[in-house]
């Protein structure tokens, strides 16, 4: 039901130990943020997609799909940076409507160019990550970090029941088309209320039986469940840091010029 | 003007109109490597106050009433789940609800916070909404910001005798609408325009996005209030006991 989490679990890379992925992605995405340089960006674009569609397995039909997802945020707040509304014109392109602009400048066209090819760039360490693991193994990660034990576990229990509640939430939707619930304007908006408010005390009566469930199995706080282990290769970390160190050397290059 | 000059400018303002009438994207969430790094960090620093204050309230139920963990998980993947549904839209569009108006009237505003980094952060990794160097600029206005707002005109408007329908309504709608407000200036603030700084980039931001938000604001509040009626007519045992995650408030 939800993409990005299948496709995780198909990845070649999905055994790969889950550290070294995190940092991989977290240090790559501040560098495509920090740098902000079109360099950086088309080079963690390219080694991302080699990685993601070449070593892990993802077909690049999907890979480009999901990279267009968020596009349309993209292009409408980037058209809100190049357009001017002024009395005078500036230097790139202007259109004249009554006594006003509506105008941009060489440099904002060019800085629009620079944000646009940072935010893919940083969107696909984003899907590197997902893309590659799974959530419970970034949940690990997250433990590793010293995240705190509360926050861990509610995010561990809400990324299980979202499942649970995704597979109920599609079966009501499912019969109501079938009592043509969804004929009209009116009928969809009812039914969604409908939905949503079954949804919802389906989902207290589940949490109810689970901590039953729980409490009959000897529950005292803490949920433990078992861990995979992949430890992490020498020669993995090894390009690892060559890379980063490349990146840092194209960001300085880019910054003395 | 040259001619291919306007030809760009055309095909700009198609494309405004095309995205303007069929939003893809729904709620607002600021996409990942979209900030500069210092407002990043500035967002998430912003945040944390409020994060950590939703944390402490969200131990101290638990500790009084354990049970209360298995609801919250609930609550939150119901969060969730419901701003990851299609919802019926006039233009036969896909969008998406944004769920602060609902979440903060059903759980209070403290226990979102936390809820609602935890689902954003989700949002990120499993739908690509979002992002995890603007998930404190995201938290900001979705799960402090919105809802606080939510549940403020919630609570006044209780105090005022209002309509109950009224006020949920009221809730939602301005609790989106605001959320909204908090992204396009939170956008201006790292991109002020070349002509009339901040505030000319932030009219700028709150126009372009206005033409997807405003109905999406008003669809909301529509739908949250079918959803409260629907959940108090049928649900009264299971709101009482959301209602012990606002630190022992019963619902009503």
């Amino acid at each position: 039901m939800i993409v990005i989490d299948k496709l995780c679990y198909y990845s070649k890379l999905r055994y790969v130990n889950a550290s070294e992925k995190f940092i991989y992605s977290i240090i790559t995405l501040l560098f495509c943020v920090v740098s902000r340089s079109i360099a950086v960006a088309l080079l963690v674009l390219l080694a991302n997609g080699i990685l993601t569609v070449k070593k892990g397995g993802i077909p690049l039909s999907r890979y480009r799909k999901l990279l267009m997802i968020p596009l349309a945020f993209l292009f409408l707040s980037t058209l809100a940076i190049i357009v001017n509304i002024s009395r005078t014109p500036l230097d790139a392109f202007a259109l004249s409507v009554g006594s006003y602009y509506i105008t941009g400048s060489r440099a904002s066209l060019a800085f629009a160019v620079q944000l646009i090819a940072t935010a893919l760039a940083s969107v696909s360490c984003l899907y590197f990550l997902s893309l590659n693991t799974p959530m419970t193994d970034i949940l690990l990660v997250l433990r590793k970090i010293h995240c705190p034990e509360l926050v861990i576990e509610l995010m561990m229990l809400i990324y299980r029941f979202i499942f649970v509640l995704m597979e109920i939430s599609s079966a009501i939707s499912t019969s109501q088309d079938s009592r043509l619930g969804n004929k009209d304007y009116k009928t969809s908006l009812k039914s969604f209320g409908a939905l949503a408010s079954v949804l919802l005390l389906r989902a207290m009566k589940k949490s109810n039986a689970l901590y039953d469930a729980m409490e009959s199995r000897c529950y005292d706080g803490k949920l433990r469940v078992l861990n995979e282990n992949y430890p992490p290769k020498a020669n993995e970390i090894m390009y690892i840091v060559l890379f980063e160190c490349f990146l840092l050397g194209v960001t300085i290059w880019r910054l003395l010029i | 003007m040259t001619s291919k000059q306007k030809k760009v400018v055309t095909l700009a303002a198609a494309f405004a109109l095309c995205f303007g009438i069929t939003p893809v994207v729904s709620a607002m969430h600021i996409m990942e490597g979209y900030l500069p790094a210092t407002f990043c960090i500035a967002w998430g620093v912003i945040c944390v106050p409020f994060v950590i204050a939703g944390f402490f309230s969200i131990r101290k139920t638990l500790r009084e009433n354990r049970r209360a963990l298995t609801i919250l998980a609930m609550s939150g993947a119901f969060v969730f789940v419901i701003s990851s549904l299609k919802i019926p839209s006039v233009t036969g569009s896909c969008s998406h609800m944004t769920g602060t108006g609902l979440g903060a009237i059903l759980f209070g505003p403290s226990a979102v916070s936390i809820l609602g980094i935890i689902v954003l952060l989700f949002q990120a990794i499993l739908l690509a909404h979002g992002g995890l160097t603007t998930l404190g600029a995201n938290t900001f206005s979705m799960a402090i910001a919105g809802p606080f707002v939510s549940y403020g005109i919630y609570k006044l408007c209780q105090k005022l005798n209002v309509n109950r329908k009224v006020s949920i309504f009221l809730a939602a709608c301005l609790g989106d609408l605001f959320t909204y407000c908090v992204t396009s200036i939170q956008l201006a603030v790292a991109y002020p325009s070349e002509q009339g700084g901040i505030a000319a980039s932030a009219v700028k931001f709150l126009g372009i996005f206005a033409p997807t938000q405003m109905p999406l604001a008003v669809i909301e509040g529509i739908l949250t209030v079918i959803i409260m009626i629907g959940l108090e007519s049928f649900a009264l045992p299971e709101l009482k006991s959301i209602g012990f995650i606002k630190e022992g408030k019963a619902h009503e």
